[in-house]
Order: C-alpha cells, then sequence, then structure tokens
C-alpha cells in the first residue's frame, strides 16, 4: 500500500498551523483597527446641517470668542446651542440678503430654531460636563481641535473611552492656563512638562477614573 | 475623600412612601406592570418594610426603609465578571449599566435583596416619558440596576464645589428620598467627617446594621425606635 502522504505533508502541516494563527491574530488585530477607525467613530466626517456654518470663518476670520455664542460653557454642563437671536445680533446688519442665510432669517420669521445636527455627540450613558473641565484648564482645542480652521464643524477625536482616559491619566500633558481655554491654537509659554505639572497642583487637578464620574 | 453613608431614624419613619416615590421619579425606575410584578419581577430601589408584632387587637405595625445598603465589604462586587459592579473610592458600590451583562450573580450575593434585574426594556405611557431624569441613564433590557445614593447628585454636588474650590458642605447633598422625606427620617452625609450629622447618628447607641452578622459592613445605620406604638 503506498504512503497516503508525500514527504512535503509535515512542511504543508506545519505551515498551515503557522499560517492559521497568524489569520487569527490577523482577524483580530483588524476587528480591533476597525473599531477604532473613523468609520465607526465618525470623526473626520461632515455632518449634514440647516445651514452652513462656518466655524473657520467666525472663529479664525472674525475672532468672536466661543463664548459668545456658546454661552453656557462655563456654568453648565452643556456648551449650549446659540438661538437664532444670537445670530441675529450680527446678521440683522450683515449679509442680510445673502441667500445662504435665509434658514436663519426664516428660523427667526416663523419663530423656530433652527435644527442642528449634533457633532460631537456622546453616547446617552456618558455624562460629560463642559464648566469643570474649562475650569481646571481644559482647553476647547484640546477636545474639539482647531476649529478656527474648519470651514464645516467635524469631530476631530475618537472620542472614545480610552481617548478620555488617555487625559484623564496624564493630564499634566494636556492642561493649560485657565486664561487659555479658549485661545485657538494655543503653544505653552514654557515646555509643557515643567508647565503641566505645575498646573495640576495649582489647580488641584485630579485623575478621576472611577466609573460613576461619567456613567450614572 | 468622603465616605458616604445615611442613617434612617425609625423612630421617626411613618411609611408613607414619600422617598419611595421619589426615589421612582429621581431615577427613571420603570414599572413592569401588576402581572409581572406578581412574579417578583418589580423594581424599588428603595422598599418600605412593614413588621406586624402582636396579636389582634393589640398589634403594633413598624416600619423599615431600606435601600442598598451601600456596603464597604461588599457581597455584590468580587462576583461581576465584568466589574460593572464595582466599589468608588467615596464608598459606593457603583454599578456600571453598560458594562453590566446580566449575570445576575450581584443580586443573587445581595444579602438585602437590593438589586433588581431589567427582564425588559423600559417605557412610559406618554406623556410620562416627560418626567424622566435626564441626569440618569435610562436601563436596557439585561442589566442589573440598584440604589446608588442618587450618584448623579453626589457627583454634581462635587462637580460644583470643585469649580468654586470648597469642599462639599455636609447637608449639600440629598439623595431624593433624603430630600421628600418629610419626617427627616434620613439623614446623608460623609461618614469621613466626624462633625456631619451622618456621623453624630450613626455613633447612637440605637444604631445597629441590617444584617451585620453576614460580615458585609453596610454604611446604612438604623436607629431602632423608642416610642411605642
Amino acid at each position: 500500500m503506498p504512503q497516503i502522504f508525500s514527504r512535503g505533508a509535515n512542511t504543508l502541516a506545519k505551515l498551515s498551523l503557522a499560517l492559521g494563527l497568524m489569520g487569527a491574530v490577523g482577524a483580530i488585530s483588524l476587528l480591533i483597527i476597525f473599531g477604532k477607525s473613523s468609520y465607526v467613530t465618525r470623526a473626520n466626517e461632515f455632518v449634514e446641517q440647516p445651514l452652513q456654518f462656518s466655524h473657520a470663518h467666525h472663529v479664525g476670520d472674525d475672532g468672536i470668542d466661543c463664548r459668545y455664542c456658546h454661552t453656557s460653557v462655563e456654568t453648565s454642563s452643556f456648551a449650549g446651542i446659540p438661538s437664532t437671536q444670537t445670530c441675529m445680533n450680527c446678521h440683522s446688519q450683515l449679509w442680510v440678503d445673502s441667500p445662504i442665510l435665509e434658514p436663519v432669517r426664516a428660523s427667526l420669521r416663523d419663530d423656530q430654531s433652527l435644527r442642528w445636527t449634533r457633532v460631537h455627540d456622546l453616547p446617552d450613558f456618558v455624562y460629560f460636563n463642559h464648566s469643570i473641565h474649562g475650569k481646571k484648564g481644559v482647553g476647547c482645542e484640546t477636545c474639539h481641535g482647531r476649529v478656527d480652521q474648519m470651514p464645516l464643524m467635524y469631530q476631530q477625536n475618537s472620542l472614545q473611552m480610552e481617548w478620555c482616559i488617555g487625559c484623564h491619566l496624564a493630564p499634566e500633558q494636556f492642561v493649560r492656563p485657565r486664561e487659555e481655554v479658549f485661545t485657538m491654537g494655543y503653544r505653552p509659554p514654557v515646555a509643557q512638562a515643567v508647565l503641566g505639572p505645575q498646573l495640576v497642583r495649582e489647580y488641584a487637578i485630579q485623575s478621576l477614573t472611577t466609573c460613576s464620574t461619567c456613567h450614572r | 475623600m468622603p465616605q458616604w453613608g445615611m442613617a434612617v431614624d425609625l423612630d421617626r419613619c411613618t411609611g408613607c412612601g414619600g422617598c419611595v416615590v421619589a426615589c421612582h421619579a429621581e431615577n427613571n425606575i420603570s414599572t413592569v406592570g401588576d402581572e409581572q410584578a406578581a412574579v417578583g419581577r418589580a423594581k424599588h430601589w428603595l422598599r418600605i418594610e412593614r413588621y406586624w408584632e402582636g396579636d389582634f387587637p393589640d398589634v403594633r405595625l413598624k416600619f423599615r426603609p431600606v435601600m442598598c445598603q451601600q456596603c464597604d465589604n461588599a457581597p455584590c462586587e468580587p462576583v461581576c465578571p465584568t466589574y460593572a459592579s464595582h466599589h468608588t473610592d467615596d464608598g459606593l458600590n457603583a454599578q456600571v449599566y453598560n458594562r453590566c451583562i446580566g449575570t445576575r450573580y450581584c443580586a443573587n450575593a445581595c444579602p438585602y435583596n437590593a438589586r433588581f434585574f431589567d427582564f425588559f426594556n423600559p417605557s412610559w405611557d406618554k406623556p410620562l416619558q416627560l418626567q424622566l431624569n435626564p441626569d440618569v441613564s435610562l436601563r436596557e433590557v439585561g442589566v442589573m440596576e440598584k440604589c446608588t445614593f442618587c450618584v448623579q447628585r453626589i457627583r454634581a454636588a462635587g462637580t460644583q464645589a470643585k469649580a468654586e474650590e470648597r469642599d462639599v458642605a455636609d447637608g449639600e447633598i440629598q439623595p431624593a428620598c433624603v430630600q421628600s422625606c418629610g419626617a427627616r427620617a434620613l439623614v446623608f452625609g460623609d461618614l469621613e467627617n466626624p462633625s456631619s450629622e451622618v456621623s453624630r447618628l450613626s455613633r447612637s447607641p440605637r444604631g445597629s446594621k441590617l444584617l451585620e452578622d453576614t460580615g458585609a459592613q453596610p454604611s446604612v445605620t438604623y436607629l431602632s425606635r423608642l416610642t411605642q406604638v
């Protein structure tokens, strides 16, 4: 009776084991990479809005402070979305006939709020508080990116828990002086490695990583 | 770091049930209907236990509000395979709903029956959904839920205090049950602070803990009755 397996069969068997293992590792890695990809997190994705509002123009060109529109950012968990009246403070005088602003004028006429689509949308079981982050010296830019360079708003970071925890474990790498919180394009005056730990002490920043800090 | 605790003065409790209602309203606790409640699926993070003593007509009625005892050595915590049930630095038995996979080990380990499993997705008859508390997440089906000492209020007060660069004052935080108790039978506060009212009451000779021999070291002290009804 002839041999069923040829001489090469041993090599083939070993090779298939190695390939199988590599395949399994590869598949798991792919899943992890996919889970962090912008396809899942929706980072760097433009969101359809009722009106093409440009932060680049209003913040970058005009130099309007974040707090002019996001009024409650220093006192509340929610930064606040400006009312139509806030838009009309300027636009009752500027660009009054511009077709692109028609939704704003319609909103005022009909007494119907503009229905913006939320760009930075955390899951419902996450409770984030804007005011305390500002008080502890976390700049708008740290999470929202260079808003003054975004013609259309998009989410720059993954907003995944890993990303939150990254700062909560090492706040000294990200913290800035309180008076610089609303600055775009902030550069630390001295090295962050020196300034960071100093500010963490000064502002009594705690590394809060207890689940119930954000999940209730 | 404060250690949150509660004292319940059974001499003051009239069994009115205001705390139970307040707890449901504050924490978005859904109801399951009478049929499911009859098979033990009702959820009451806080319940009032009734004890009848004596024979008719010489009967006495005693009340005892029972919520999660926020044990220091909680039996529910080590059994959780996903760390959804865990101990916080400030002495709470926190439950992370989005980590919970519904093994229900914790409810089986709890000697106080203080944990409740969601057998259904929550639903409210319109327009009752409008009264939901936005500071508390809704629990979906297959998740264990429990009294949190109104952790949303604790965190909100803590955040406010930190923003104003001070410590949380005694009595500043009131869980919904404490706030709604007309007889002021419930007192909440920091057990670590010896001058807080809850510490003072917890040291009272009238004080005792529920099922102390289980070794769970609960954070709720019950002050026994002095008056006889």
